[in-house]
C-alpha cells in the first residue's frame, strides 16, 4: 500500500450477468443431461450488462459517493470493489484492506450467542482471534447490546442484529470502507453513531466508498460523486452538481409519467363524455338485478371523482410552465399556470371558476376562486379558456393534486373535478414542509456564522 | 490453484471457529447437549445388538458378533454420508456469506466434513466400550482386542481427506445443479450397499461382482476400519499406499474443480 497510489482504480470496467432461458431457470442437471448437450445447457441465452465501461479513480482518504436509480449498477459496482465479483472485462485495482458494510451481520448464526457471533464474524472479516478478543469489549459497548450479548442472536430484533453487525464491521479497521444502504436501519441514535463513525474514518484518512439513496447524506459526506445510469457513467465530479443533475433527471422522469397519466385521463374523458347530473360515487345505489356490466359505470366520473349538473362542463385542464409548455413537474419557486377549458350547455351569467391544491392525503394547501378574488361573472355563452398563473410556486418537495371546479355563485356545482391534474414539485434544498417561503436570516450579538 | 491451496492454511482460524460454531449450535437448546453425540451411537448400538441377536440370527462366524462388526463400519460410514450431505449443501445454505463478504468458499465444505468428523470422534468411546465388552464375551464369542486399534488415527485422517475431496466436488456442482442434493440421497444409499459396511469383500463369492465392488474407492477404507477395529489386524503397507493414493487423488480432483468454478459462486448461489 503506497500513499500516492489511488485506493481504487477502475478502468473500462464492465460486468454482465447471464440471463438463463426458461428451460434453465433453476439449472437442473436433468435438463442438462436429457435435453441438449451440457455445453448448450450451460450457455447463456442472453447477457445483461449491469455495468459498461466504467472508469474512475478514488484517491486515498477520499469519500466517494455513488448515486443512481434502482438497477443502475450501484450494487454490482460495490461488489466489484469489495472483490466479491470479478469484472467481465476491464480492470479494477483496490489497494488496501476492504471492509464491506454491504449486509451487516451476514453469517450470524441464529442459535449461538451475540458474543460468539462477534468472534466468528470478526474472524470472517479477517481479524485474528487475538485481535477480536482484544476488541470485544469495545465492540459490545459500541453496539449498546451489553444486556443481550449472551443471548442467542435469534432472539434479537432486526435493529439489534444490524447494530451488532455494524459494530463488528467498523472495528475491523479497514483501509477502505464500502458502505451500502445500511444506515436506513436502526434507530435515530444509532444512525447518528454510524454517521459519526463514518466521519471519524474520514478524518483518519481512510477511503470511503459510499452508496445511498439518501441524497442528503451523499451531499453531506462525499467529496466526489459518481452518477450511474443504466450501468454507464452519467457524470463524475462535485456532489452538488451531480446531485442536481440526478434530481433533475428524476423530476423529468416523474413529469413525463404524470404527463402520460394526464393524457390518458383526458382521453378517457373524450371517449366517455361525462353525463349531466352525474351523482357522486357514494350516492349511487344500483338495483341488484342489474347485470354486472351496467352496475359499475367505469367512466371518468368513477375514476376521477367528479360531480355537478353539467350546465357548464370542464373539457380539459392542463398545467403550463412560464414558457407556455405543458409540464407536470416543477421546481419550487417556478411559475405555474393552470389552464381550464370549459363549454356551457346553455349561455349563463352565473358562474365561478375555482381551483384547489391538495396533498395526496387531502390536506388543502390552497384554494381560491374567481369570486374570492373579486371577479364578477358577466357572460359565458360558448367554449372558453380560463388561466390562473401562480408566479412563484413556493411549495415543498412532493406530489400535489389539483381540483378544478366551475359552479354557480350560490355554490351549486356545475362541474367539480377532483384531482384533475397531478403534479410534482421538487425543492432544491432540504427544508421541510409544504410551504417554502423566502427566508432571510439575521444575526446580532455574540453570534457568528459563515456561509457553507 | 496451488497458491489457493496454500492459502487454506491461513484460514485455519476461520475453520476452527466455524467448526466450533457448528458443534455449539447443533445441541444448543437441547437438555442433554453434547451428550447426544455419545447417546446417539449408544442407542444405535443397542438397537443393532438386539436386532442381530434376536431377529437376524445365523450369520457366519467371520462377522460375529455381528452388531460389533456392523458398528465398526457403520460409524465411519455415517461420517462419510452425513459429511457429503452437509458439504453438498454448504455453499447454497451459506450463500449470504459468499454474496456479502469476501469469504474463502472452500472453508464451508471442509467445515462440514470436520464438524461431522468430530461427532464421529465423540462416538468412538461408545464403540471402544462395545469392543471391550465384545472382547470379554458379552456379545457371544469373544473378539480380539489390541494395538491395531491405533490404526484408527491414520484411517481417520485419510478418510477425512478423501471425503473432503468428494465434498468439494459435490459442493461446487450443487451451486450450478440444485438436483445434486436430491440425487445424492439415493446415490448414498446405493453407495452404502456397494461398500463393505454390512459385509466383507470375502463374503462375495462371484468373482465378477467382487471385481466390480473393488472399483469403489471407498471400499478399501471400510476394509481398513473392519481390520483395525473389529479384527484387530495390522493393515499391510501396500494397502496404506492405496488409501493414501485414493485420498490424495480425490482431494486434488475435488479441489481443482472447486477452484476452477470459484468465481461463479457469489453470483450463482
Amino acid at each position: 500500500m503506497k500513499p500516492d497510489t489511488p485506493a481504487v482504480t477502475a478502468e473500462g470496467l464492465s460486468k454482465s450477468y447471464r440471463k438463463w432461458g426458461r428451460t434453465r431457470a433453476f439449472g437442473t442437471l436433468k435438463s442438462a443431461l436429457l435435453g441438449r448437450s451440457l455445453a448448450a445447457a450451460l450457455a447463456p441465452s442472453e447477457v445483461v450488462a449491469a455495468l459498461s465501461d466504467v472508469s474512475f479513480t478514488v484517491a486515498r482518504g477520499e469519500t466517494f459517493g455513488v448515486v443512481g436509480p434502482n438497477g443502475c449498477g450501484k450494487s454490482t459496482l460495490l461488489k466489484l470493489v469489495a472483490g466479491l465479483f470479478k469484472p467481465t472485462s476491464g480492470r479494477i485495482a483496490v489497494d488496501g484492506k476492504v471492509s464491506a458494510l454491504i449486509e451487516l451481520g451476514a453469517g450470524f448464526h441464529p442459535e449461538i450467542s451475540g458474543r460468539e457471533n462477534v468472534v466468528i464474524n470478526g474472524v470472517m472479516l479477517g481479524l485474528t482471534r487475538k485481535e477480536i478478543e482484544r476488541k470485544l469489549p469495545e465492540i459490545i459497548a459500541f453496539s449498546g447490546l451489553e444486556d443481550f450479548i449472551d443471548e442467542p442472536v435469534k432472539t434479537y430484533s432486526s435493529g439489534m442484529y444490524v447494530r451488532l453487525g455494524f459494530a463488528v464491521a467498523v472495528h475491523v479497521d479497514p483501509d477502505i470502507l464500502v458502505v451500502d444502504e445500511v444506515l436506513a436501519v436502526g434507530d435515530e441514535a444509532f444512525a447518528h453513531r454510524c454517521l459519526d463513525t463514518i466521519a471519524e474514518f474520514s478524518r483518519r484518512g481512510k477511503t470511503i466508498f459510499f452508496v445511498s439513496h439518501s441524497l442528503v447524506l451523499v451531499e453531506e459526506l462525499c467529496d466526489r460523486v459518481l452518477y450511474l445510469d443504466h450501468g454507464r457513467v452519467k457524470g463524475l465530479g462535485d456532489p452538488r452538481e451531480m446531485l442536481a443533475t440526478y434530481r433533475l433527471d428524476v423530476a423529468a422522469g416523474e413529469g413525463a409519467r404524470l404527463a402520460t397519466e394526464h393524457r390518458r385521463d383526458q382521453e378517457i374523458l373524450k371517449e366517455n363524455p361525462p353525463l349531466p347530473d352525474a351523482p357522486r360515487k357514494q350516492d349511487v345505489e344500483l338495483p341488484l338485478e342489474q347485470p354486472l356490466e351496467q352496475k359499475v359505470p367505469l367512466g371518468p366520473d368513477e375514476k376521477l371523482c367528479r360531480w355537478g349538473n353539467r350546465d357548464v362542463t370542464i373539457t380539459g385542464c392542463r398545467l403550463l410552465d412560464s414558457s407556455g409548455a405543458e409540464r407536470y413537474a416543477f421546481r419550487s419557486g417556478e411559475s405555474m399556470t393552470i389552464e381550464i377549458s370549459v363549454a356551457p350547455r346553455i349561455a349563463t351569467v352565473d358562474f365561478v371558476f375555482g381551483i384547489g391544491i391538495f396533498t395526496p392525503d387531502e390536506v388543502c394547501v390552497h384554494g381560491c376562486n374567481t369570486e374570492i378574488d373579486g371577479f364578477l361573472p358577466e357572460r359565458l355563452d360558448g367554449p372558453a379558456t380560463v388561466c390562473v398563473t401562480l408566479p412563484r410556486l413556493d411549495l415543498g418537495t412532493g406530489t400535489y393534486l389539483l381540483d378544478v371546479a366551475v359552479h354557480s355563485r350560490r355554490e351549486t356545482p356545475y362541474d367539480y373535478w377532483r384531482g384533475a391534474c397531478r403534479f410534482q414539485v421538487d425543492s432544491p434544498d432540504r427544508d421541510a414542509g409544504l410551504y417554502r417561503p423566502e427566508r432571510r436570516w439575521a444575526f446580532a450579538g455574540a453570534v457568528s456564522v459563515s456561509a457553507r | 490453484m496451488l497458491k489457493n491451496l496454500a492459502g487454506l492454511w491461513r484460514h485455519r482460524a476461520l475453520v476452527y471457529v466455524l467448526v466450533a460454531r457448528e458443534l455449539k449450535a447443533r445441541y444448543r437448546g437441547s437438555v442433554l447437549g453434547f451428550f447426544w453425540s455419545l447417546l446417539n451411537p449408544l442407542l444405535m448400538l443397542a438397537v443393532y445388538a438386539v436386532v442381530f441377536a434376536v431377529i437376524f440370527t445365523g450369520r457366519g462366524p467371520a462377522t460375529s458378533p455381528y452388531a460389533l462388526f456392523l458398528f465398526s463400519g457403520l460409524l465411519p460410514w455415517n461420517w462419510l454420508s452425513s459429511s457429503l450431505t452437509d458439504a453438498a449443501a454448504s455453499l447454497t445454505t451459506h450463500g449470504a456469506l459468499l454474496k456479502k463478504i469476501l469469504f474463502p468458499a472452500e472453508v464451508l465444505p471442509l467445515v462440514a466434513v470436520l464438524a461431522q468428523g468430530l461427532h464421529f470422534v465423540f462416538a468412538l468411546p461408545v464403540l471402544l466400550a462395545g469392543l471391550v465388552l465384545g472382547a470379554l464375551g458379552a456379545f457371544g464369542p469373544s473378539i480380539p482386542l489390541g494395538w491395531p486399534l491405533v490404526q484408527a488415527v491414520p484411517l481417520f485422517i485419510l478418510e477425512g481427506v478423501f471425503v473432503a475431496g468428494v465434498g468439494l466436488l459435490l459442493a461446487a456442482l450443487t451451486v450450478h445443479f440444485r438436483d445434486v442434493k436430491d440425487l445424492l440421497a439415493t446415490a448414498l444409499s446405493l453407495w452404502f450397499f456397494a461398500t463393505p459396511v454390512l459385509y466383507t469383500l470375502s463374503d462375495i463369492k462371484q468373482e465378477r461382482v467382487r471385481a466390480l465392488l473393488l472399483l469403489n474407492p471407498a471400499a478399501p477404507f471400510f476394509d481398513g476400519w473392519h481390520d483395525a477395529l473389529f479384527y484387530a489386524r495390522w493393515i499391510e503397507p501396500s494397502r496404506w499406499g492405496l488409501l493414501l493414493a485414493i485420498a490424495c487423488v480425490s482431494f486434488f480432483l475435488g479441489y481443482a474443480l472447486f477452484d476452477r468454478l470459484r468465481d461463479s459462486y457469489p453470483e450463482a448461489v
